[in-house]
């Protein structure tokens, strides 16, 4: 069985400012996955650029492999400290997990990490260490199948402050609502996360205190996602790709409403067309037996496409009923895609003078194709 | 009493020229007639999309409709 680390996160801002303090940066590679969190001083822009700037120098200098002493040591000189307080600007966590499912989790300054581990969260056994004059904590353990991790700025551990509490929720206290929350359901790390958002949102009486980010990390099954989009060149190939869509392992997307129409002939299925627009600029989507999603085509595509452009990995996938936005969430939750593409051009979509970069579908699928392997995803295309 | 069909293409053509509004359009009916109409929706009606958009009400296709051209076909034909 093949499986991926997959990771989600969420940042919110103190209340009143538009961006949060708390920086992220995942990046994936072939063979191990690093992810930095970031806690600027303060809040609002200030903080925000500190702890962006921190962030992008551990993740630049750890893709670069560099011996973790230098990394460390490098990132400690540079960060800035603050003139008034004595203290550096930022706080800085990072963990590298590799193939052989070990995990290394370097701390400075920042709240202990959260291992969901048989039923109940532990804390980490953490070696002590100075350097640069910072007390610096780091963890080297092997992360199993069914763990899970949780990783918080102190934005969190202090969560209640001024709002339901006196002293802030403390780690106990996050340990606490992260075990509730995960115990209930141990498979969705996405809502789980949603959900401690909204938990820890609610001790500060939805007006956060401080910005606060937390990110959850956890094994899952490589889940496969098959595209069909457009009718074939040759008529003769229409039956070909039916079968092949609907013997397809995984999950299955129909893309365009001629498609759909040959599926549903080739395949003797009913077609249900739907009626309900959430977003007047996409059409309904429609339905099939055993294909997840059946949307039109080219406005879909589009907007799937511009959706990507804007994800930043770990992030949570749009919300969103609207055909684009559930084909760009089953598109971020899948780890291989394949695309099945038909080039037969529609002859009425000439009438309608598009502008060329919406009318080309092959040139939509490859830029979406660009797109998933920017962030890491297996993407195939056969072209029909 | 027999209900009348309409159906309203959504396809890519006649949704850049409108669909939706028709659709809209419809559910905003009185009530007395909105009940006599089944309304349904379809990919592509008869491969007329530069005529779009295209709707079929009780088994004849009708083109290059607007609201306003629709109600009054939905008028004239209602059974």
């Amino acid at each position: 069985m093949e499986l991926v680390f997959e990771e989600f996160y969420r940042s919110i801002p103190k209340a009143g400012e538009e961006v949060c303090g708390d920086s992220v940066e995942i990046i994936k590679k072939r063979n191990k996955t690093i992810v930095v969190l970031s806690d600027g001083l303060g809040s609002g822009i200030k903080a925000n650029i500190l702890s962006t700037l921190t962030a992008k120098i551990a993740s630049g200098l750890l893709e670069k492999e560099l011996p973790l002493k230098e990394i460390l040591s490098t990132i400690l000189a540079t960060l800035p400290v603050c003139e008034v307080r004595g203290i550096a600007y930022a706080t800085l966590v990072f963990l590298i997990i590799d193939q052989n499912q070990q995990l290394r989790l370097i701390e400075i300054d920042s709240p202990s990490a959260f291992l969901f581990r048989n039923k109940q969260v532990q804390k980490l056994d953490y070696r002590e260490f100075e350097l640069e004059g910072k007390k610096i904590r780091e963890a080297n353990f092997k992360f199993q199948r069914q763990d899970q991790l949780f990783l918080v700025s102190d934005g969190v551990t202090h969560a209640g402050i001024g709002g339901l509490l006196n002293f802030g929720l403390g780690w106990e206290g996050v340990a606490c609502e992260i075990e509730r929350v995960v115990k209930r359901s141990q498979t969705d790390l996405k809502n789980n996360i949603n959900k401690l958002v909204k938990v820890f949102n609610t001790f500060y009486g939805d007006q956060a205190g401080d910005d606060f980010t937390i990110i959850g990390m956890k094994y899952r099954r490589k889940r496969k996602l098959n595209i069909w989009s457009g009718p074939p060149l040759k008529k003769e190939n229409d039956s070909l790709l039916a079968r092949k869509i609907s013997e397809a392992e995984g999950k299955k997307i129909i893309s365009g409403g001629t498609t759909a129409q040959i599926a549903a002939r080739e395949l003797n299925r009913d077609l249900e067309v739907g009626l309900k627009y959430y977003d007047r600029d996409i059409p309904p989507i429609s339905k099939m037996d055993g294909i997840e999603l059946l949307t039109e085509g080219l406005l879909t595509l589009n907007r799937v496409l511009s959706m990507l452009k804007k994800y930043k990995p770990g992030q949570i996938p749009v919300e969103g009923k609207d055909g684009a936005s559930r084909f760009t969430r089953l598109l971020l939750e899948s780890d291989s895609v394949k695309f099945l593409v038909g080039r037969a051009v529609n002859e009425s979509h000439q009438s309608l003078n598009l502008p060329i970069n919406l009318g080309i579908r092959s040139q939509i699928i490859s830029q979406i194709a660009e797109q998933l392997r920017r962030i890491k995803k297996k993407v195939e295309i056969e072209w029909f | 009493m027999s209900k009348n069909i309409l159906k309203i293409c959504i396809g890519t053509p006649c949704h850049l020229m409108g669909a939706a509004n028709l659709l809209e359009s419809v559910e905003k009916f009185d009530c007395k007639l909105r009940q006599k109409i089944e309304l349904k929706t379809s990919h592509c009606i008869d491969n007329c999309c530069d005529q779009a958009p295209v709707a079929e009400f009780n088994g004849k296709v009708y083109q290059n409709l607007n609201p306003e051209k629709l109600y009054k076909i939905i008028r004239e034909n209602i059974k």
